[in-house]
This record gives structure tokens, sequence and C-alpha cells, in this order.
């Protein structure tokens, strides 16, 4: 935790907290006191952000978001998106597909025999493809990472 | 049963994951400095650039054929064939990863349908990794590499074999005769352990195929071949002669050089160059718990600048007590390279290679009146080990002997790497950008 000085003390000027150097006895060897930590039997881990955000090492990815076709599924531009490609593609999944050599990020929609991929951003069409042109799905995107400014 | 699983040209795949435009293209990736082809996707391969090819032999490709050059992205392959290499694992029991593209597995006691399963796992590597990989199986390593030719010829060629063995070729699980037919097809010089000399040796002798390879008779062979010949002849009939290595085994010299962006001419620069390269052997060395013995520098000229004058030196420098210290492997290297240098060419390429290597544990004292006199400075071992640490958190280079230059803006001796692919999946500031 961080505490945040007030004005007392001049900022950026080191201080002593005595004024001369003072002796302090060194014990060597354990002290056993007090009672045992009662976590200690619990032995909870950290949680690790990889393990919550990342099912599949060997097949998850990262891409960095750039536009704002997608805002309203809560993806903005500089958004850092987890792509699992060993997820089978669904109806309603957000997906990374390949159009025109590019990657782009949209809502799959496969209903009806029909297949489009759906922007989330009412500016933006949706992309249907042409008849014949196959939709290529390069992966399914799992998490979304915001950055704010700290 | 064991299997040789290994990816299609694959650092020409590695880029294609991440840049679809590459598909269909010819592309080819080149070695460091922008130097030679060192992968080719098929349509490079059909415009007839060979493998090792140097790149100012086939450039005019590039604006006549709409060839792609890009320079080698090996954190990028690195990374990529990790993931491959993790997901085969799985799947056997033992695996031997045999090169950055390639691995054996081993099967054995496993039952069922092994043809089956491994195309099952080759698309889950597409899926999961973008990696096309080709399979061949055998009851020996020399036979499992053999089918893994064979199902990556069937599936380029396939006016050469049957379209059946593209991509998963069994040769255990064949009959004598569907066999006959592939080694008929297959030239003796596609066999692994049979380079090119020994397979002119072999033609000339009216060995042309596998097939008549293993008409021969084994104790005519070993009279006028090798006994590597004859244990290869073995493998070929079936019977193990090399196992499989689990553990990846300690190297027996490390070697780091490169070729120059720029021809070098002034001592001071070569320095920085050694320095850097030596500093890059010792981490490895540290890595696998070694010490090296000797330290031999080496570096010559651009043979490919025929009007130059040609020079090429190699100086070896032993040490007096065998150490993974980066100073005192810096300072042999400098020592050499100031041997082996004579003022006035232009050098193009040079190299820093430890030898002698043996186990940190098992070190040789030196007998204390021959050390008398010059002392030796003691092996810093825990500073190695702070400095090994910091380079890793904080970044290569972060600390450094200053012979190296790094904090030097600029060092003309660096690598070339004009066309290199951003590192999609190890640099959080080169992510791939997908469009929203």
């Amino acid at each position: 935790m961080y505490s945040i000085f007030s004005a007392a003390l001049p900022p950026g000027r080191p201080r002593a907290l005595l004024p001369r150097p003072a002796p302090v006895a060194v014990l060597g060897g354990c002290v056993q006191a007090g009672f045992p930590s009662p976590a200690e039997e619990l032995g909870g881990q950290r949680v690790d952000l990889n393990h919550v955000l990342i099912h599949h090492p060997e097949a998850t990815y990262l891409m960095r978001v750039r536009g704002d076709s997608m805002v309203d599924a809560g993806i903005g531009d500089g958004d850092t998106l987890v792509i699992d490609r060993a997820i089978k593609p669904c109806h309603g999944h957000v997906v990374v597909a390949v159009v025109d050599n590019d990657f782009t990020v949209k809502t799959l929609w496969q209903r009806d025999g029909q297949v489009k991929l759906a922007a989330a951003n009412p500016r933006f069409p949706d992309i249907v493809p042409r008849e014949g042109q196959t939709l290529e799905i390069w992966g399914v995107v799992t998490n979304a990472i915001k950055h704010f400014c700290v | 049963m064991l299997a040789l699983v290994d990816g299609n040209n694959f650092y020409v795949s590695c880029e294609r994951v991440f840049r679809p435009s590459l598909f269909g293209r010819p592309v080819v990736v080149l070695s460091n400095n922008d130097g030679c082809a060192i992968s080719r996707s098929n349509e490079a391969k059909a415009l007839g650039i060979r493998m090792g090819q140097p790149w100012h032999e086939f450039r005019h490709l590039e604006r006549t054929a709409g060839v792609v050059a890009l320079s080698a992205n090996f954190e990028l392959y690195g990374d990529m064939s990790h993931r491959v290499m993790a997901l085969l694992g799985r799947h056997a029991p033992g695996q031997e990863v045999y090169s950055i593209d390639e691995c054996f597995l081993d099967f054995q006691g496993l039952p069922g349908d092994l043809v089956a399963l491994m195309r099952q796992v080759r698309a889950e590597v597409l899926q999961q990794t973008g990696i096309p990989v080709c399979v061949g199986l055998g009851p020996t390593k020399t036979l499992a590499k053999l089918g893994n030719h064979i199902a990556k010829s069937a599936e380029r060629k396939p006016d050469r074999y049957p379209a059946s063995q593209a991509q998963v070729c069994h040769l255990g699980a064949l009959s004598p005769r569907q066999r006959q037919v592939l080694f008929t097809a297959t030239e003796v010089g596609e066999v692994w352990g049979i380079g090119p000399q020994v397979a002119a040796r072999l033609n000339a002798a009216g060995v042309h195929t596998v097939s008549d390879l293993l008409a021969h008779d084994a104790a005519a062979l070993r009279q006028r071949f090798s006994v590597v010949l004859t244990r290869t002849l073995r493998e070929l009939q079936g019977t193990p002669c090399l196992a499989l290595e689990d553990a990846v085994q300690a190297r027996q010299q490390i070697k780091c050089s490169r070729s120059f962006g720029a021809s070098v001419l002034d001592l001071p620069s070569l320095v920085e160059a050694v320095s850097t390269f030596a500093s890059r052997a010792a981490e490895k060395l540290r890595r696998q718990a070694s010490l090296a013995g000797a330290v031999q520098v080496y570096l010559r000229t651009n043979p490919f600048r025929t009007h130059d004058e040609q020079r090429s030196r190699t100086w070896t420098t032993p040490l007096a007590r065998p150490t993974d210290d980066t100073q005192r492997l810096v300072q042999a290297a400098v020592r050499g390279l100031e041997a082996a240098y004579t003022a006035g060419y232009r050098y193009a390429k040079v190299g820093v290679t430890l030898l002698d290597l043996q186990a940190a544990t098992h070190c040789q004292e030196e007998l204390p009146w021959i050390a008398s006199g010059n002392a030796p400075a003691p092996d810093r071992g825990p500073l190695m080990k702070a400095m090994d640490a910091m380079n890793q958190r904080y970044g290569k280079g972060t600390i450094a002997v200053a012979s190296t230059g790094a904090t030097r803006p600029e060092r003309h001796w660096v690598m070339r790497q004009e066309r290199r692919t951003p590192r999609y999946t190890t640099q959080w500031d080169e992510l791939p950008e997908v469009r929203a």
C-alpha cells in the first residue's frame, strides 16, 4: 500500500532518521515465538492472470486493436485482445477473421444458413461474404484488456 | 513405432500465420544479415530458388516475379516452434526435439491406428498454430525420416508418389509390395545419413534407388563403404540402431558468429564485435552449466567480393584454467583477434567459438605451483549469475563488458535485418494489429 505524504517533508530530499549512526544488535539463529500462522496450512496461491485468461497456452495469441467498430461490445482502439485458436467458432462469438488479407475483429453471426461478421457500432456495416467467398476465422476472442493512464 | 514430424517450409509458414497476404505468393526467408535463402515457400521453389542461394543472385525476381524476401525473425520462429513441439509432445510417451522444426515421437506400447491419430494431430497443430506439418512413421528413425520425405513429396509432387501417402506416410503399416513401389521411386540420396558424396559413389556402383540399396548384399556393402552405411541399411530393413535421445545433450562447442552489415576495416570495431559474441557465447555456456578450455576467434573477408583481396584467419587461445567467466573469455577472444588481425582488409565476418567444453561440476584444478607468480583472479560465479539474471529481466545487454561498445550510439558492424517482420508473439510492442 502506498502512503502519500503531506507537504511537511520537502519532496525529494532524503532525511536521516537518526542524527548519528546507531549500533544495531543482530541475533543469530531463529526465534520461535507467537502462534503459527492460521493461513499456512491452507496454502493459498495468489491469483495468476495467465491462468485466468489463458486456457490453451500453445493456441493463445495477443493482438492490438485499431479502430472503433466494436465499441458497443466493449472493445476499443488500443485494447489488447486475447485470442484462442483452440476454440471452435460459434454463433455469437467475438472472432478475429481474415478479410482481404487483413485481420478484423467482429461478432460471428451464423443463423438460418446465413453467415456474416457483425460490427458492434451502428456506424459500421456488417461484412457479408460474397457468393462463393469463404469466411476465414483466425481465432476466437476470449478477453479484451483495456489499458488506463496511470 | 516412431514418428518424425516436421513443419513444412517452417520459417515461411511462421511468417504466413501473421501475414495472410503472403499465402499464394513466392516467399523466401533470408539468413542473418540478409545473406542466403534459408526457407522457401513452394511457389519460391517452383521459381527455381535454391536452398542457400545468395540473395543477390535472385534479387531480380522481387520485381519480375513478385518474390517477397524477409529477414529471419528467429524470436518468432522459436516461439512458434515451442508451441508446435508442446502440442506434439502431448500425444506420445517419448519425444526428441531434433531441430527447431522437427521432432521424433515414440509410440512404443501404444495401441491403435497411428495414421488416424497423426492425421488428427496434424489437423490440431494446423488449427492451433497455423503451421502445416508432415508426418513419417516407421519402426526405426531412418524409416520414420524416409516416410516423412515421402509424405512431403507426395503432397508437393503428386506424380511421384501415390496421393494416399501425402502428409502422413506410415512405412510400417504398408504391405511389402506397397513399400517396394515407394522405395523404387525414391533416390538413395534421400535417405537420412547418406550424404551427396556417398550417394554419388553408390550411384556409380549401380545403386540408384532405396530398393536397389535394400537388394544389395550387406557384407559387400560393409567392405566397400563405412560401418555407418551398414547401420543405415539395417535401419532401413527395420532393425532399430539409433535410440531416441530424450534429453537435449550438452553441446560440445558453442559458436557465435555473424556477417557484418557493412565491411569493417579497423581493429576497434572488430574488438566490439568479438567482445559481443564472446559475451553471448559465455551466456550460453553458463546456461548449459559448462566451462570452456579454449577460445577460438575467426575472421574473414567477403568471398563474394571477388575484386577485394581475400583473407581468412583462425586463432585459438587456450585458457590456463577452464572458465565460464565472461570477462576472462572476452579477454582471451580479444587476444586471439589481435593475433589474427592484419590491417588493410575489408572484413565481412567474425566468429567466436568456445571449445574444450566440460561440465562445471568436474573441473580440474590447476596445480598451485604452476599458477603461482601470476595467480589468476578468482572466478566470479555470483557476479555472472547476477549479470545473467539482470540481462534476462531487463533485456539483452543491460549489463555488458565495456569492450562490446554496447553504449556507443553507432555500431556499424551490427546485423542487417532490413526486412524483418515484427516479433508478433514475444514483444509487447510488436503485437499484430487487428482492425475493428
